[in-house]
């Protein structure tokens, strides 16, 4: 049952995080064994899927911290993440592809805790509340990582666009 | 309002999160800095880019590695359940006792000298055992005839059951 309703939603982060299919696998495994370890702790006044993310999100940046994901790049952008949208034009179409690029490789140069509120926020559309829960984080210091790490997402692009202008 | 501070405030702006004095003064920085509308808008495409990557589907292989999980624990949690017994506790400390004990015996270099210690002990004590046995009959041969009024009035004493009379 845990695995039906969660496997999606924890591989889904861990591939967002590590930007690697493999890993995201090997990742998604350890934290459900984490979480049947853990099962006995879990308070069952708080909400599950929160406390759920929470082991996830420790067990992440504990592993990013001792192996270093930051050396190893992210798998190629698939153009499977473009097939659900819809475009005025075949000109629109590369221009957005070639954003979301620069964007997905971007993620890897954020610090482990501004990548994972931008995961939390922008792709999983989570509830700023929600996020300072799952990060143990006041609601100011989780909107603050929020904003940093939009800006500097925003100026990978911009020296990108730049750069290709030049050319 | 300086471009550093009105870039602090561009994605709450996005996101509507600032009150009215903070959102016109970004507002109106934004109509005359071409840096910053440019930002701004490479901001919200980093949003839009962001939300629009879909969820990928976990593969059959994956499942099949999470769903034997549990049986994995089970099993191993089932083990360490029967070492951990109460019931063995016991068992447990008298087994590690013991090992220590045949551990120090057993790689002493000294093992003659224990062996004799054991045995000079084992002849004392025997020999404590048998003077007492000894003194013990000594001491029944004196009491001669007095022996079994002694032994009637200490049956009557109420503590072993007796009575007074």
């Amino acid at each position: 049952m845990l695995v039906n309703t969660y496997s999606k939603r924890i591989f889904n982060m861990s591939y967002q995080f590590t930007g690697s299919y493999q890993e995201a696998e090997d990742l998604t495994q350890d934290i459900f064994f984490k979480l049947y370890n853990s099962l006995h702790k879990y308070d069952f006044e708080k909400n599950f899927s929160g406390w759920l993310s929470t082991i996830a999100k420790n067990y992440l940046i504990d592993r990013y911290r001792k192996t270093k994901w930051e050396k190893t790049t992210r798998d190629d952008f698939d153009e499977y993440n473009l097939i659900s949208e819809q475009f005025e034009s075949p000109e629109e179409r590369v221009v957005k592809k070639e954003n979301k690029k620069t964007i997905w490789e971007g993620l890897n140069t954020l610090s482990t805790e501004i990548r994972m509120v931008i995961i939390l926020r922008d792709i999983q559309g989570k509830k700023y509340d929600e996020i300072a829960e799952i990060m143990d984080l006041p609601l100011g210091t989780v909107k603050s990582r929020v904003n940093r790490g939009r800006l500097q997402l925003a100026k990978i692009l911009k020296e990108e666009m730049e750069m290709k202008n030049e050319m | 309002m300086r471009c550093e501070l009105i870039e602090e405030l561009l994605s709450p702006y996005l996101e509507d999160e600032l009150d009215q004095e903070e959102k016109r003064a970004v507002k109106e920085h934004l109509k005359t800095c071409k840096n910053c509308s440019l930002l701004f808008s490479y901001i919200k495409e980093t949003r839009e880019s962001l939300t629009g990557f879909p969820e990928m589907e976990v593969s059959e292989n994956l499942l099949d590695r999470l769903y034997s999980i549990p049986g994995k624990k089970k099993r191993f949690k089932l083990s360490l359940d029967f070492l951990f017994q109460p019931s063995l506790q016991p068992l447990l400390a008298a087994v590690t006792i013991l090992v220590m004990v045949v551990s120090f015996y057993s790689l002493n270099p000294d093992r003659n000298r224990i062996n004799k210690s054991i045995s000079r002990q084992a002849h004392l004590s025997y020999s404590k055992v048998g003077k007492l046995y000894a003194r013990a009959e000594t001491f029944v041969d004196a009491l001669g005839e007095h022996k079994d009024n002694i032994l009637v009035s200490v049956k009557n004493i109420p503590l072993f059951g007796g009575n007074e009379d």
